[in-house]
């Protein structure tokens, strides 16, 4: 197992992602020209904005709600389960976090722990939701859990305006976190101080690494993810571990949203919130260009989160616009991704790659 | 006489393979042209670049007199070619007539005519013996009759050469005659028919001239009037081949499966398995022979713990595992080999080692620990691909990469290896080579030996015959005749499988 991972490991690191990268890259120098720019300052300031000093310490900051709805993702996409709730399991565990960390009485050794515990598992009952109908009314989990990311909306926009909400504000908000409940902060790198949930992140990819690799459930749900059939065939009960892949997912979810309120901002704003939960998007993206696997999801997802802030930067230092960051994301991501529909190819045998063709043929020729 | 098809010098290159190197052949108008041969001998290679697939490196293709280039499917089939294909290529979602017209609809006003088409296909059907109810979905129908609707759809198209690759695996022996009939029908029509198969009592029967396919060369031309089935697969093997037969003997063994009245639920609430009794001793093999589609897939899932059951009991070495689930079963000793070897038996993208762990996953022995031991689950694939002789690069390869044979030797090896006493083995040789089916059928054969009760589901009655010491004969859900294999020739069972055999 380890060699087959090492073995597909070079198409991870090596020269599809190089590719990959020059491609996109090349691709965003044309259009910087194309407007009259200069290509390689704006990269320059770019790269420099986002791996160094402060803008370093900004990227590692945005790479925990990335890595983690990636993980978040993948969890349940390693298993064939498409959970397209990140969203919503985000919202409802930053509310229940944030909501717990205001109101519990006592020290922060206490309070910071429950309150996360809180928003992961409100988050976990979120996704649990739609693993339920599908595993027992058998109503698709990609459209419900998708779908329930709106209930979730909606739900939190009436809590923070009504029950939750702060009199008087001028937007729609929480009170304020209390100090001593907030996610403490650490010196990172000499470039500024960085929440701690980055190191719990970091302790999760570490976890989901040898959870994939080296646990029964790990091989059990991700074989699901390669067959179903055969996963059933061989005695997984895959009904129970789509609920527990998903409570999983949902959990990790309830985390980073627990994180960005009370690690980040203190304050539940409604607006705000349900712009970061664009978080789940970007994760599933960094999940898709990793393949699912954890420490190419830490690599790529902090390499996103610098070209992110590093467009800002160079959206401040030349003309160019910080959307050129989000075109090169997505180009990045098409890259690699045809690249290694290319490579599966020819890992084929002659006989796979004939029914291949045939069955490629057969509908647009024969018939 | 001009040929009908001539392929001079074909040579085709894959990386790292030889598919085809040099092949020679001739087909005449009015004649069943055999080509028999292993897998992997470049049979498939060779009528997909006949059929647009693929483009040869080298030789060229001359149909009728004139030379031509196939560059896709469409021009195989402008130039009259038809194409049946081994894997069905149909719309689930339409009728059977309307796979057939596809392409080709009648049509009035610029809207399809559905009556006539339904009327001209089943007319097709009739004068050609093929049963089909030319309005059900497709997506409804067994796997027999979805090939019948594969070979009306070459018909429908007229092709004057027509390609049928191994178009006999789900037929009963009846009809397999037919099929041969309507063959020789077309045959006598003028057209040209190339028959693919490895199955040698079908090439004596109709071929009018056979071309051996070995390692990519085209190694004998043979005239069947002249030949012997002995003769040929020399020719396919290189060697000699051992024809493997049980002894056939009664076995007195205690009843390591037994199922009670098992009623399972089909599509569209007809019963898929109405009221089915039977047991499995120890140290026997018992045979279920039907035609694709009469329960016996059903059966043999509710069995495996895959379908659920409506009522009756199913016993495992006494313990009654009816609800059991299937890991419970598998500790409970049972192993099974599916038939879809590709979508249940194995995960393509998932390593041999992973795909030899599943159903061990949680054995202690590969454990260290809380965790899986990548050593021992490596090793565990190592010793089993050894013993199986299952010929890979590494144990870290995907299963995807692997042929035919060797595939199935590495669902063999995991489903054998730890000697359960019951083997479910459906269709354990479809598909793969002689050489596979020599050492399937060995290896079954020595788990019986050593006590292992097998259940054999095969649409090959040669080979319920060779190995059963028993053979039951589903015809719509349930078992109409127990017969003994000794006693039995193919036609009767075959008569029993269309529910014909009375008493």
């Amino acid at each position: 197992m380890a060699d087959s991972l090492r073995s597909r490991l070079p198409t991870l690191l090596g020269h599809p992602v190089t590719i990959a990268l020059v491609v996109s890259f090349g691709f965003g120098g044309v259009v910087i020209a194309l407007t009259g720019g200069d290509p390689l300052t704006a990269f320059s300031e770019m790269l420099t904005g986002g791996f160094s000093g402060n803008g370093l310490r900004n990227t590692l900051g945005r790479s925990i709600p990335i890595v983690g709805m990636a993980l978040a993702f993948s969890i349940a996409f390693r298993a064939g389960i498409l959970n397209l709730g990140g969203e919503g399991q985000m919202l409802l565990g930053a509310l229940t976090g944030t909501m717990l960390a205001i109101t519990l009485p006592g020290p922060g050794v206490v309070v910071v722990p429950v309150a996360v515990l809180g928003g992961a598992v409100v988050g976990a009952a979120w996704g649990l939701l739609p693993a339920l109908g599908q595993t027992r009314l058998r109503v698709p989990l990609l459209i419900t859990s998708l779908l329930l990311n709106y209930v979730a909306r909606a739900v939190t926009s009436y809590l923070v305006r009504y029950p939750f909400g702060e009199p008087g504000a001028a937007f729609a908000s929480t009170a304020a976190v209390p100090e001593t409940a907030r996610i403490p902060r650490f010196e990172i790198l000499g470039s500024g101080r960085i929440s701690i949930s980055f190191l719990f992140m970091l302790g999760i990819v570490v976890a989901a690494a040898i959870a994939y690799r080296r646990t029964v459930f790990g091989y059990e749900t991700g074989m699901m993810g390669l067959s179903g059939p055969f996963a059933r065939f061989g005695g997984v009960d895959v009904d129970r571990h789509a609920l527990v892949t998903m409570a999983l997912s949902g959990g990790v979810g309830g985390l980073v949203g627990t994180h960005l309120v009370v690690g980040e901002t203190y304050r539940y704003i409604d607006a705000d919130m349900i712009a970061q939960a664009g978080f789940a998007w970007t994760g599933l993206m960094v999940a898709l260009l990793a393949f699912n696997r954890p420490i190419p999801i830490l690599v790529a997802g902090i390499f996103f989160a610098g070209l992110q802030i590093g467009g800002f930067a160079m959206e401040r230092a030349t003309d160019v616009s910080w959307q050129l960051a989000q075109v090169i994301q997505a180009l990045v991501i098409v890259a690699v991704v045809s690249r290694f529909s290319v490579g599966r190819k020819r890992l084929r045998n002659l006989e796979k790659e004939e029914a291949v063709a045939e069955a490629e043929a057969s509908h647009v020729g024969e018939v | 006489m001009t040929a009908e098809l001539e392929l001079r010098g074909i040579t085709k290159r894959f990386p790292g393979v030889l598919a085809c190197d040099g092949i020679d052949l001739e087909a005449y108008p009015g004649e069943i042209h055999c080509i028999v041969g292993e897998n992997g001998a470049g049979k498939t290679t060779l009528m997909s670049i006949l059929y647009g697939l693929h483009r040869p490196d080298e030789g060229d293709i001359r149909i009728r007199g004139e030379e031509v280039r196939i560059d896709s499917p469409l021009r195989a089939i402008g130039l009259g070619l038809g194409m049946v294909h081994q894997a069905f290529k149909l719309f689930p979602s339409l009728s059977v007539a309307e796979n057939v017209i596809f392409r080709q609809e009648p049509s009035r006003w610029g809207r399809i005519d559905r009556k006539r088409a339904s009327a001209v296909v089943s007319e097709l059907a009739a004068s050609y013996g093929l049963a089909v109810d030319p309005d059900a979905r497709v997506e409804d129908l067994p796997v027999g009759v979805l090939q019948r609707v594969e070979i009306l759809k070459a018909l429908y198209r007229d092709a004057s050469i027509l390609i049928l690759d191994e178009p006999t695996a789900v037929l009963t022996p009846q009809e397999r005659d037919r099929l041969f009939e309507v063959m020789r029908r077309l045959r006598d029509s003028g057209r040209t028919i190339l028959f693919i198969t490895h199955k040698l009592p079908e090439v004596m029967a109709v071929a009018d001239r056979i071309t051996v396919l070995r390692g990519g060369r085209a190694v004998a031309r043979l005239d069947p009037a002249t030949t012997t089935p002995e003769e040929i697969s020399r020719h396919m093997t290189g060697r000699d081949v051992v024809v493997i037969r049980a002894d056939g003997s009664r076995s007195e063994g205690r009843p390591i499966l037994e199922v009670q009245d098992l009623h399972v639920a089909g599509a569209h609430g007809v019963a898929a398995v109405a009221g089915v009794s039977f047991d499995v001793r120890a140290g026997e093999v018992v045979g279920i022979a039907a035609v694709a589609g009469n329960g016996q897939s059903e059966l043999v899932e509710a069995i495996a713990g895959l379908r659920p059951i409506e009522s009756g009991v199913i016993r495992l070495t006494g313990t009654d595992i009816t609800r059991a689930s299937v890991s419970d079963r598998r500790r409970a000793g049972m192993s099974y080999i599916p038939e879809d070897r590709h979508r249940v038996g194995t995960a393509a993208t998932a390593s041999v080692a992973e795909n030899m762990l599943m159903g061990y996953q949680r054995d202690p022995a590969l454990r260290r620990g809380r965790f899986l031991s990548t050593e021992a689950v490596d090793t565990h694939a190592k010793e089993l691909s050894d013993r199986y002789d299952i010929r890979l690069s590494g144990v870290e390869v995907a299963a995807g990469t692997l042929s035919g044979g060797n595939l199935q030797r590495v669902v063999l090896a995991r489903e054998m290896g730890h000697e359960a006493p019951l083997i479910l083995a459906e269709q354990p040789t479809r598909g793969v080579d002689i050489g596979a089916i020599e050492f399937i059928h060995t290896q079954l054969l020595a788990a019986r030996d050593r006590g292992a009760a097998i259940l054999l589901v095969s649409a090959e009655l040669s080979e319920i015959q060779a190995l059963s010491n028993r053979i039951l004969v589903m015809f719509e859900g349930r078992i109409v005749a127990e017969l003994d294999p000794a006693s039995v020739d193919e036609a009767e069972i075959g008569l029993h499988m269309t529910g014909v055999g009375g008493g």
